[in-house]
């Protein structure tokens, strides 16, 4: 805008100068013109002056020796018709000669007695003259010159007139004139239309003038006295005499009615004192005298001058609007790409930072301020090192910025930054520079990437790395060691050790199961239970095995085992799957610990211990028979007679009644006694009637005893086994009896259901229940008894209690076909 | 004169009883026996009129002589005699065929009429066994009937609430706590799908509990 402001500035001081210097040009021009002009002025008054002076004064000498003539004389002091005849003669001939208007005589008192003009229509004979100043001054002895609009022929003259003189040479008797025709003297300026010339009288009558309607027109404006005394002059006729409106400007210029100005000279006329030649030029015309020729001849070459002027500007102006939109495009763009670069220098988000040559930091990024936490105006200026820690500055100043003002890049160089919480940051920079005209790198682009979470990861890796390395070391140590030791326990262990495939392929056997089998480990590996072993044990192996690998966990089974001897071994194994990588059960592992012997001795102990529970039972039953049978009986004997007693004594001797009564109670009393004692040792129903009648017999006596409700539930029952019986009737005895001591139950139940050669029996109750594993000793040893009948009769007991949830207890015995004697 | 067959393994008890049966007039022993074959045996030679059995014998006990008697000798009536006061015997010993039951220890005071009663034709039972023996036969006679779930415990509890007992009067019959009872009663309700008292009453009379 302001370069097209200037380049429109500069074309108007170009056309201005150039009108200036036009102007100047014709300034001069006209001023020398106006000059010129002047010069011609001048010579032309003068010749005007010359030639006027010629024909209006050249008649005083003629008139003088008109004058002198003796018919003029003659004709004056005798003014008769042949003197008078001679003077006209004479007259006429003066006038031919001279070329003059009018030659005339007039007497002393004025009046015209001889002339010329005498024939003519308008003759002066017989006019007087005498009121013409002329006319006295010539009779003041003083020859004249006078300048008037005749009043008779109403033509204008330049009179001249002498005094004519008789006798008395100083006394005129007559005046003779000589009037020359101003017409004839104007016809002989022979001016151009563009002049004007003028002849005036003192106050300004144009008397004279090249225009005939300027003619007895008043130069300057005059007053009305003024015009009087023209009027009464009678010299310039009777009027009226206009104002031409001009007026005097700088006594060089005068200026019309309609502004124009002229240029004006003026010369006094020769014998007219006051009378002026004016010459009057238009300046226009001047003017137009220069510009009209210049025009014509400057004018085209002006005109295509200017217009190619015109076009050149234009196309110059056009050029420079172009480059101007041009170079606002670019200046745009520039910006553009500025506040581009700017934002994405400031938005980047990198930490960016550029140096001067002084080592100061003239910008940084908005991630820069942020990773470092410090405010622009904090580090604007500052020296970059003031912000990497110690180690790092003195590298900066030693090494790097030296080297990168030198070579003007450089790159991954690690730094520490301090941050402004006093955080150290790592990281790595690199930087290029930009350079000046010279070459000479002035300032730094600077990119540092934050490397700590790298470095601090490198160096976690590495140290994850050297304890993985140690720790693989243990590791693989720990795996020689374990190794060793298991191998040691394997070699050593009595037990039979080995690892089988889902296939049941050996893949491992230990030295207790190679001297079993009396094949070493690498014999074996391959091969199956039934390369090994009779049909029927190989069976059971695989069945268990299979077992494993389908349900996925341990177990252990009771297997059998025949030795090279042929004595058949009993083990108990523990089986539990190897898991694949994909979690698959691959293999089967097998712990078997030979209890043959553990066995034989158990068995031993079981029979023993149902041995002496069976003779417990026995000698229970017997003493409980022998009780209530042998005892009871007796006692029962003693009452009848007692009673007896009592009846045959009763009207004999009331007081041995009374005794025998007693008697018969204490009897009573007793008998209770002995069958409380025979039905606690072991009821009578249990053997008499069988395990229904029994148990429905003591729940009943229990509901009674306790107060506690008890429903006995069975199913139809089939004969059972003496022992089962017992042992049935004995844990539901002391379940009850453990529900009535601690349950604190408002009920129990107690069912019984045989079924497929299965007998269960439970108990149950709605007690407090207890945390299964925590019985108390009084429990325990009663659950532990419980347990220990179950096995006796090869069943199981199961204890399922809960805080809060009551107590259930259950007896489960599988029983063969034939059964014991039951009524 | 009634002629009564003592069978007790016992003869101090034999004794006894022999004494309480001569001292009424009215009858006499013809035989006696201390084991169930001899029992069965004398009653074959001396034909009494009325048997009076121990449960307790060695050889055949005295159920199996009172069943063995049901087809040998079926109108000759059978008095259980026996230490034993559990209804359980009782039970079993009605539906061998026994008409009559009596524990030794209420002998000397029952014995006699229980024999006469027996001669006469009729059952010699106590209270307490007459309704065992009516629960047991109420169940035991159909086939297939709702009785068949209920324990015995709850058939007598079923069979007093017929008979318009109050719960505590159960109880007391019982000798069992009012609470008990009620856990019988729901029980009851329950099993049987009845709601309340009134049902359960009129259940025990259709099935023939309580005489109406």
């Amino acid at each position: 805008m302001r370069l097209r402001l200037i380049l429109l500035v500069l074309s108007l001081l170009t056309f201005l100068s150039t009108s200036i210097g036009g102007y100047l040009y014709y300034h001069n021009l006209k001023e020398s013109a106006l000059l010129e002009a002047e010069k011609q002025a001048e010579i032309r008054v003068e010749m005007l002056r010359i030639n006027l002076a010629a024909q209006i004064s050249d008649n005083i000498r003629p008139a003088r020796v008109l004058a002198g003539t003796p018919e003029m004389i003659q004709a004056l002091e005798n003014p008769s018709g042949a003197l008078l005849d001679l003077a006209n003669t004479v007259l006429d001939h003066f006038q031919t000669n001279l070329d003059a208007d009018v030659c005339y005589l007039m007497d002393r008192t004025g009046l015209t007695i001889a002339s010329s003009n005498r024939d003519a229509a308008d003759s002066f004979v017989g006019h007087n003259f005498s009121f013409r100043p002329y006319f006295t001054t010539a009779l003041g002895r003083e020859p004249t010159t006078y300048l008037a609009l005749g009043t008779t022929s109403g033509k204008r003259g330049a009179y001249c007139s002498c005094p004519v003189y008789g006798a008395d040479p100083q006394t005129p008797i007559g005046v003779v004139v000589i009037k020359a025709s101003i017409e004839r003297v104007e016809e002989e300026l022979g001016l151009g239309p563009e002049d004007i010339l003028l002849v005036t009288n003192p106050v300004g009558v144009i008397f004279i003038s090249n225009r005939d309607e300027w003619r007895y027109q008043l130069l300057w404006d005059l007053s009305r006295e003024e015009i009087d005394r023209i009027a009464q002059s009678r010299q310039f006729g009777k009027g009226p005499w206009r104002w031409t409106g001009l007026k005097l400007r700088d006594d060089r210029y005068v200026l019309d009615s309609k502004g124009r100005r002229y240029l004006m000279n003026r010369t006094q006329v020769e014998n007219y004192p006051g009378w002026n030649i004016i010459h009057l030029r238009s300046l226009d015309t001047i003017s137009k005298v220069i510009s009209e020729p210049l025009i014509r001849i400057t004018g085209p070459v002006v005109f295509m001058a200017s217009i190619l002027i015109g076009f050149a500007v234009f196309f110059l102006y056009q050029k420079a609007s172009q480059e101007i939109v041009k170079r606002k495009e670019i200046q745009r763009a520039l910006v553009d790409s500025e506040s581009r670069y700017r934002s994405l220098y400031n938005h980047t988000p990198a930490m960016l930072h550029s140096i001067d040559s002084e080592g100061c930091l003239v910008s940084v990024s908005d991630f820069w301020l942020q990773a470092l936490g410090y405010r622009r105006d904090a580090v604007i200026g500052r020296q970059l090192t003031d912000f990497l820690t110690e180690s790092s500055r003195v590298f900066a100043e030693r090494s790097v910025i030296p080297d990168f003002f030198r070579t003007g890049f450089c790159q991954d160089v690690p730094y520490q930054f301090r941050k402004a919480d006093g955080e150290v940051i790592d990281v790595l920079l690199s930087a290029v520079a930009e350079r000046d005209a010279t070459g000479r790198p002035v300032r730094s682009l600077a990119v540092s990437i934050d490397v700590t979470e790298r470095n601090r990861a490198e160096r976690a890796l590495q140290l994850a790395q050297e304890e993985l390395g140690r720790y693989t070391r243990g590791l693989e140590k720990q795996v020689q060691e374990r190794t060793r030791e298991i191998t040691s326990i394997l070699r050593y262990t009595p037990d039979v050790v080995s690892i089988k495939d889902r296939d049941g392929h050996y893949t491992l056997i230990n030295t207790c199961f190679e001297n079993i089998l009396g094949r070493s480990n690498e014999d074996v590996r391959g091969l199956t239970d039934a390369d090994l072993f009779p049909e029927g044990v190989a069976r059971q192996f695989r069945e268990n095995d299979l077992k494993v690998l389908r349900e996925r966990r341990s177990f252990q089974f009771d297997e059998q085992m025949p030795h090279r001897d042929g004595t058949i071994h009993s083990y108990l194994s523990v089986k539990f799957p190897f898991y694949g990588q994909d979690g698959e059960a691959r293999g089967v592992c097998e712990i078997s610990t030979d209890i043959t012997e553990v066995k034989k001795a158990q068995d031993q102990l079981r029979r023993l211990s149902a041995s002496i529970m069976a003779g417990q039972e026995k000698e229970r039953a017997a003493i409980a028979r022998e009780l209530h049978d042998e005892l009871g009986q007796v006692l029962t004997a003693l009452r009848m007679d007692a009673v007896w007693i009592y009846r045959r004594l009763g009207e004999v001797d009331p007081a041995a009644a009374d005794r025998a009564r007693d008697m018969c109670r204490l009897i009573d009393k007793n008998i209770e006694d002995v069958r409380g004692m025979a039905i606690r040792l072991r009821p009578g129903v249990l053997d008499d009637l069988g395990l229904v009648d029994a148990l429905e017999w003591f729940t009943t006596d229990f509901e009674k005893r306790t107060r506690i409700a008890c429903v006995f539930e069975h199913s139809p029952i089939a004969p059972l086994d003496e022992n089962i019986a017992t042992a049935a009737y004995r844990i539901a005895q002391e379940a009850l009896t453990n529900v009535a001591r601690h349950a604190r139950a408002n009920r129990a139940e107690v069912e019984l259901i045989i079924h497929d050669h299965q007998l269960q029996l439970t108990v149950r109750d709605d007690g407090a229940g207890f945390e299964a594993g925590r019985l108390a000793e009084s429990e325990g040893l009663g659950v532990a008894g419980m347990k220990e009948r179950a096995n006796l009769v090869g069943g199981q007991l199961e204890v399922r209690s809960a805080p809060g949830e009551g107590t259930r207890i259950r007896l489960r015995v599988s029983f063969p076909e034939q059964s014991g004697e039951m009524t | 004169m009634i002629r009564v067959l003592l069978a007790d393994d016992h003869s101090i008890v034999r004794d006894g009883l022999r004494r309480i049966v001569e001292e009424d007039g009215a009858m006499t022993v013809v035989a006696e026996a201390s084991d169930g074959r001899e029992a069965l045996r004398k009653i074959d030679d001396s034909r009494p009129d009325v048997a009076v059995v121990d449960i307790s014998m060695p050889g055949y006990d005295g159920l199996e002589v009172v069943s063995r008697l049901k087809d040998a000798h079926p109108t000759l009536p059978v008095l259980i005699l026996t230490m034993h006061e559990e209804a359980q015997y009782v039970v079993r010993a009605i539906e061998a065929g026994a008409m009559g039951y009596l524990t030794k220890q209420s002998a000397p005071e029952q014995l006699v009429t229980a024999i006469r009663k027996l001669h006469d034709g009729q059952r010699y039972i106590t209270d307490e066994a007459t309704e065992a023996l009516a629960l047991r036969i109420a169940k035991g006679t159909r086939a297939k009937t709702p009785l068949d779930s209920l324990s015995m415990r709850e058939l007598q509890v079923l069979r007093r609430l017929g008979m318009g007992h109050t719960n505590r009067e159960i109880a007391s019959a019982y000798n069992i706590s009012i609470k008990t009872v009620d856990t019988y009663r729901a029980r009851l309700l329950k099993k049987l799908d009845l709601r309340n008292n009134a049902e359960l009453i009129r259940f025990a009379l259709q099935n023939n509990l309580v005489e109406p």
